[in-house]
């Protein structure tokens, strides 16, 4: 799905933190939001998600206005970057978690979880709970979750940060193939450079809650 | 160096454990004696009689038991539910007055419930809540609240919100959100704070005194003429009774606490 | 009509306070209960035809001395009853704190007195320490008494021991409790740092794990000081005919049949409020000033 930015400013407890925001990102784009902690890059990712409302401007969804949209209709889904997989469900669970609210019965939920936890190889896995999974398999089972709500917008808010250099590696190919098979409009944010360069089809600076004009 | 020191801290608690547990013992023995009279050391006799007389009227005592229980089932479920939902508002959300409310609640554990027992019972009797169950109940929660609100704060800002966030962008409605994700994770804080006011409530003398006026009588209000009466061994008995059902439902809590957090991987608040 | 995004933003605005909602019923029937007391206090009570406010009932409560013998014990139990816990409590969790790992059991029986109410621990107070308790039997058979009253009358007797061990045996227990979070924080986080710059385990003691777990220490002897100023239970039980403490007095002025008591009542329970105002006071500025020093609430115990 198309996003775009119109003028998109959010102030938090009295300081603005983005100041008008423009932006366009084609649909089923690969972006990558590269900037220093610090710059806002989480507060735009919620902002778009529809967590924290704005102070001004919009943010428009597949053509369409979304701000009238509450977070869980508007289809744009944050891999945040403590992972928050729910410590009281399974693996499955957590990737059936989306599925549930969509009315999908339980035998498919299974179904359609296992085969997610397959593609992003954590087979096996189902029945182990959050505590029981290391660093590297809870992003991956984020991102099987991520994927099972079958999102419109993608938001990956430095989901490989805490991670050792091989598995870091090894997640990044994995979000870069998962996009290529579904197809869904991705914005990863990171402060990596090269993490940016190798992973998406256009990069966006952004530095003290602007948007640096595009270089790439 | 390191030995030593923890031997003398060994000697501490083992002191502190025995100072704890040796007067409970003593009452535990009283109320097994049958007679025990100056300057005996040890009891004359052993006998149930002190039983025998609490729970003579086989009606009263378990029925008295019963109530007392259910009063404070009902203070604890007030407090907590109250006091969660002003942890809720005070740990996750930046007001004006939030200090102000965060004072206030601490407030009732302070200034005495003596002071707020005798200044509100003309207002309850003016509002027909005096002598009535429904207003012990509403001066009990209010004296619990403090300690809900305390115990529940703390969890609720170390859970966040960030899991509600999560389960919303996946596509949960907001209150489905709280109760399907955010709110297992606070059930063992919950039942802490339970256990708690329930507790403070069952131990109420003064205000169930005052405020119920006699018409609501609590194992705390009934026992309280005995303790200081002649009969030593009848005074233990009640003392010993009043403490196994506490020691009983707070294990209950305890128990469910642990079973919550069975699984999980998390630590059990059991220090709460 | 407004937009659903501005309707959004409204309910975020209000969501605070509509949760807040429950509680601010509860402490408004608080600060009712208080401000009707000390309205009474004042003399002002409109049922009884008395509607003039004067100060004459506080100035009664000192001239009586009876009454101002009240204030001293009251006073006198809990500075005692306060400074004894504090310590003793700071010791017990001293003692925890180091012990690292310790046993559920002892965890438990320090926990203990928390559930057991203060009428039970007058109780067993008489069981010990009355003329006819346990320490008395003892000594009758070391040979050092012949007849119970030659046992100091502490329970009973005017200077309210009886009643100021009673609350140490409950609230030592409190304040340890209080305390370990923070200690055992501190510890955790200071100790081995100080012990590598050279510093004994008693100097880190005094010198890092003490100073810093003061905020929650003050906190504790303020709660319990307040506590034990206006709790009824303990003086009740094991209180002398006379003086009485504080809120024993009251009560007994409020449901004297004689109506005109009823703002002396009002007036003992005044100076307790007055207090423990003074000592909430002092307990939310510890607790701003520690949010000051190190951030956040201050208000995790």
């Amino acid at each position: 799905m198309e996003l775009e930015l119109r003028h998109l400013t959010v102030s938090l407890n009295g300081r603005e933190i983005l100041h008008s925001i423009d932006c366009r990102v084609k649909n089923g784009c690969f972006l990558s939001l590269l900037g220093p902690s610090g710059c806002g890059k989480s507060t735009l990712l919620k902002t778009i998600a529809g967590i924290l409302p704005q102070t001004a401007g919009e943010v428009w969804l597949g053509g369409a206005c979304a701000d009238d949209l509450p977070p869980h209709k508007r289809g744009a889904v944050i891999v945040f970057q403590d992972v928050r997989l729910f410590p009281h469900l399974t693996a499955e669970e957590n990737v059936s978690f989306p599925m549930k609210m969509q009315g999908i019965g339980q035998q498919e939920r299974r179904a359609k979880a296992s085969a997610l936890l397959e593609r992003v190889q954590l087979s096996g896995m189902e029945q182990r709970r959050p505590h029981q999974l290391s660093g590297g398999q809870q992003q991956r089972v984020a991102l099987a979750r991520a994927l099972a709500a079958q999102p419109n917008l993608l938001l990956l808010d430095e989901p490989f940060s805490g991670l050792d250099e091989e598995l870091r590696l090894q997640i990044q190919k994995l979000v870069r193939r998962l996009h290529d098979e579904t197809g869904c409009t991705t914005l990863l944010v990171t402060h990596d450079k090269a993490e940016a360069n190798a992973l998406s089809d256009r990069i966006i600076r952004m530095e003290d809650g602007r948007l640096c004009p595009v270089s790439v | 160096m390191r030995r030593k020191q923890s031997r003398f801290s060994r000697l501490i608690l083992a002191a502190a454990a025995a100072t704890i547990l040796f007067p409970l013992a003593l009452i535990a023995l009283w109320s097994v004696s049958s007679v025990w009279e100056w300057p005996g050391v040890l009891p004359g006799g052993f006998s149930l009689r002190g039983y025998e007389t609490v729970f003579a009227d086989y009606q009263q005592m378990p029925r008295l038991l019963l109530f007392s229980a259910e009063l404070s089932l009902a203070v604890a479920a007030l407090s907590t539910l109250v006091g969660l939902m002003t942890a809720r508002a005070i740990a996750l959300y930046r007001f004006p007055g939030r200090k102000l409310l965060l004072f206030g609640t601490m407030l009732p554990i302070l200034v005495p419930s003596t002071v707020f027992g005798m200044g509100a019972h003309v207002l309850l009797i003016r509002a027909g809540l005096a002598g009535t169950l429904r207003g012990v109940i509403l001066m009990q929660t209010v004296c619990a609240l403090p300690y809900t609100v305390n115990i529940l704060t703390d969890l609720t800002s170390s859970v966040g919100d960030g899991l509600e966030e999560q389960a919303q962008v996946l596509g949960c409605p907001p209150w489905r959100a709280f109760w399907a994700v955010s709110l297992p994770e606070l059930l063992p804080g919950i039942l802490s704070a339970m256990s708690m006011a329930y507790i403070i409530s069952y131990s109420q003398y003064f205000l169930t005194l005052l405020i119920g006026g006699g018409r609501v009588r609590t194992l705390s209000t009934v026992m309280v003429p005995f303790l200081t009466g002649g009969d030593r061994t009848v005074a233990a008995t009640y003392a010993v009774t009043f403490l196994f059902s506490v020691l009983a439902m707070y294990l209950v809590f305890e128990g469910l606490i642990r079973l919550m957090a069975r699984g999980k991987g998390s630590e059990p608040w059991n220090w709460n | 009509m407004l937009r659903p995004l501005q309707r959004r933003k409204i309910r975020r605005r209000l969501a605070p306070y509509l949760l807040a909602l429950p509680a601010l019923a509860l402490l408004g029937l608080f600060a009712a209960g208080l401000v009707s007391g000390l309205m009474q206090s004042f003399g002002y009570i409109p049922a009884f035809g008395l509607t003039r406010f004067t100060l004459d009932y506080y100035r009664g409560v000192f001239a009586d001395a009876q009454l101002a013998a009240s204030v001293k014990l009251s006073l006198w139990i809990s500075v005692s009853s306060t400074l004894i816990s504090v310590v003793l409590g700071t010791l017990l969790c001293t003692a925890l704190v180091r012990l690292r790992k310790v046993r559920g059991f002892t965890l438990q029986t320090v926990r203990l007195p928390i559930q057991v109410p203060h009428t039970v621990v007058a109780l067993f107070t008489l069981c010990l320490f009355s003329q006819s308790g346990l320490l008395s039997r003892i000594l009758a058979q070391a040979g050092l008494l012949t007849s119970q009253n030659q046992f100091p009358n502490l329970v009973f007797g005017s200077s309210g021991s009886g009643i100021l061990l009673a609350y140490v045996w409950k609230e030592t227990p409190f304040v340890a409790y209080f305390v370990l979070a923070l200690m055992q924080s501190v510890s955790q986080h200071l100790d081995e740092a100080a012990a590598t710059l050279g510093a004994s385990p008693l100097h880190t003691f005094f010198s890092v794990t003490l100073p810093l777990s003061m905020p929650a220490i003050l906190r504790a002897g303020l709660m319990i000081f307040a506590f034990s100023f206006g709790a009824y239970e303990l003086p009740f039980l094991l209180g002398a005919t006379s003086p009485k403490a504080l809120p024993v007095q009251a009560y007994i002025e409020y449901i004297d049949p004689d109506l005109r008591h009823r703002p002396y009542a009002m007036a003992l329970n005044g100076i307790i409020l007055l207090l423990t105002l003074l000592l909430a006071a002092a307990f939310f500025l510890v607790t701003e000033h520690t949010a000051k020093k190190l951030g956040g609430d201050g208000h995790a115990t």
